[in-house]
């Protein structure tokens, strides 16, 4: 029976990484983007227009949802599957079926929080902080790094999970990776910091008049002269205590913005 | 009729249509949704096919910096981000309007996108059925015929064309609004551009921080934007340092005391 070769694991990996969400839909999700990705994976393995071919796609039409860029990992393990399901290994339908589903979960779940949570805003604020006045060099970084970290990261993952199999999903979620996350979340936490300082901003336009001396005394000025940025500062910190705390919806909190920007104004505090 | 206007608006609805979360044609999500879709890449986009760099990308920056935190997991989201970016830069360019006023268009795109994306998750499962089907009898053409052709072909006219009509349409009607509010009105729209992103921040703190004690990096990552280095990149590496040290000890439960203390230390001598 034939082998997958490096050809066909790139082929494997690139028609992952380009059709898996063409179909996205709430009832179904990845399900036909997976199932897309393996026609060059059936096809090597099992011969177009074989019974096999059709019920490899088949199988792999299953609802299917996870993070797609490091859920490359799955198809890795997957196509390793199928692979030795074709020598004649006895693996079932149901095996594949719970691979799969057992894994989309953790996976999507690290995945998620490394690329949106940690990865994208982190290169994202160094990009805006470069780009601030309206320089196209930071997108330009923005695109770069992200391109290249992710585009090495998923295919290093694809080939991971093929060679090593199901041990494979340790990388991704296992006790290091676990420790791993965690570390990344404090440079994001960090990043994040700054980027509350320096995209935030909030000014009062408060003044009181000093008649005796003719002078006025400007609160934002003093604000500034000995914590610049607080009121920006206080304004994420009541929005963060009402996400966590109070469990606010982000469209509840938006409205509160509104509200608060506009009380504000029409009151002259801001 | 302006034939010009008419041009530059199609190549936004175009660039709108290519940053979708379903659009493949750029390495799938990688190049699509998390580069041209996101709020500072569409900026430069924008800017490019209006002919003002400069200023798109600074309406980018802002509109990003409100939509940080925007993630969509298990293909829902709070707002979309792809109609949001080009809708309100686009608009916000052939207006000439001020950041703040570019952000609140972004955010209005953005709800009223979310409709349309909603539209395009249900309507999805009608391919999905189609490319399962053909999937079941081997059949790989009809595969591509619904899963990517027809899926695209939809994708296209949804979120193409009401961008496109917006850009076009739209300046005449933004500037109508904007030339017979009240002042106040823009100088709310002005504040509410500094304090949306603080939102964001909030969503995504929200993400990050799962200890009490991450807390502490966030402070620390603003109190060193605001009193050492107004750099990010600087913030950046001293985060990485952090992470390093953090990742480090987290490893061996016996040195765990003496490097948290060290890490203290390090934050006061920079």
């Amino acid at each position: 029976m034939a082998k997958l070769d490096k050809k066909d694991l790139k082929k494997g990996w690139l028609w992952w990484q380009f059709w898996a969400m063409s179909t996205l839909s709430y009832e179904k999700l990845e399900a036909n983007g997976f199932a897309h990705s393996m026609i060059p994976v059936a096809e090597k393995l099992y011969g177009k227009g074989t019974k096999e071919y059709a019920k490899c796609l088949e199988r792999h039409s299953v609802f299917y949802n996870t993070e797609p860029q490091t859920g490359s990992i799955v198809n890795g393990i997957v196509a390793s599957l199928e692979e030795k399901r074709s020598e004649g290994e006895e693996i079932s339908d149901d095996m594949i079926h719970s691979v799969k589903s057992s894994l989309m979960g953790p996976i999507a779940g690290i995945g998620d929080s490394l690329v949106q949570g940690i990865l994208i805003p982190i290169l994202l604020s160094i990009a805006m902080s470069i780009s601030a006045s309206g320089n196209p060099l930071g997108v330009v970084f923005y695109i770069v790094c992200y391109l290249a970290i992710i585009l090495s990261v998923s295919y290093w993952l694809y080939l991971k999970g093929y060679k090593l199999g199901l041990s494979a999903a340790d990388l991704l979620v296992g006790e290091n990776s676990n420790r791993l996350k965690k570390a990344f979340s404090i440079l994001g936490t960090m990043v994040v910091g700054g980027l509350a300082a320096s995209f935030v901003y909030l000014n009062t336009v408060i003044e009181f008049a000093n008649e005796s001396a003719g002078t006025t005394f400007n609160v934002q000025a003093t604000l500034d002269s000995f914590f610049p940025g607080l009121l920006g500062l206080l304004s994420v910190l009541l929005c963060y205590y009402l996400i966590n705390k109070k469990g606010w919806k982000s469209n509840k909190v938006l409205i509160f913005l509104i509200v608060l920007a506009a009380v504000g104004v029409l009151l002259g505090i801001f | 009729m302006n034939f010009t206007l008419l041009i530059q608006a199609c190549l936004i609805g175009l660039f709108a249509y290519l940053g979708g979360i379903q659009t493949p044609w750029i390495a799938g999500i990688s190049g699509g949704y998390y580069v041209l879709g996101r709020p500072l890449v569409a900026g430069l986009i924008c800017g490019i096919i209006m002919g003002d760099v400069a200023q798109g990308v600074i309406l980018g920056v802002a509109v990003q910096a409100a939509f940080i935190a925007n993630v969509s997991t298990g293909g829902s989201t709070n707002s979309e981000i792809v109609y949001a970016a080009y809708g309100g830069i686009g608009l916000g360019l052939v207006s000439g309007a001020s950041t703040g006023v570019a952000v609140s268009l972004s955010v209005l795109c953005g709800s009223l996108g979310l409709i349309l994306y909603n539209l395009i998750m249900v309507e999805n499962s009608y391919w999905n059925a189609g490319s399962a089907k053909a999937a079941a009898k081997g059949d790989e053409k009809g595969m591509w015929m619904t899963h990517i052709v027809g899926a695209q072909v939809c994708h296209f006219v949804i979120r193409a064309i009401p961008i496109a009509i917006a850009v076009y349409f739209g300046q005449d009607f933004v500037n109508l609004v904007l030339n017979n509010v009240p002042q106040q009105v823009i100088h709310i729209m002005d504040v509410l551009g500094g304090l949306l992103p603080a939102l964001g921040v909030a969503l995504l703190m929200n993400l990050l921080i799962s200890e009490k004690l991450n807390f502490v990096y966030f402070m620390a990552g603003f109190i060193f934007y605001v009193f050492i280095s107004n750099s990010m990149i600087a913030l950046a590496v001293v985060a990485c340092l952090v992470t390093v040290l953090v990742y480090t000890a987290s490893g061996n439960s016996g040195a765990k005391v003496a490097e948290v203390a060290y890490d203290d230390d390090d934050d006061g001598v920079i």
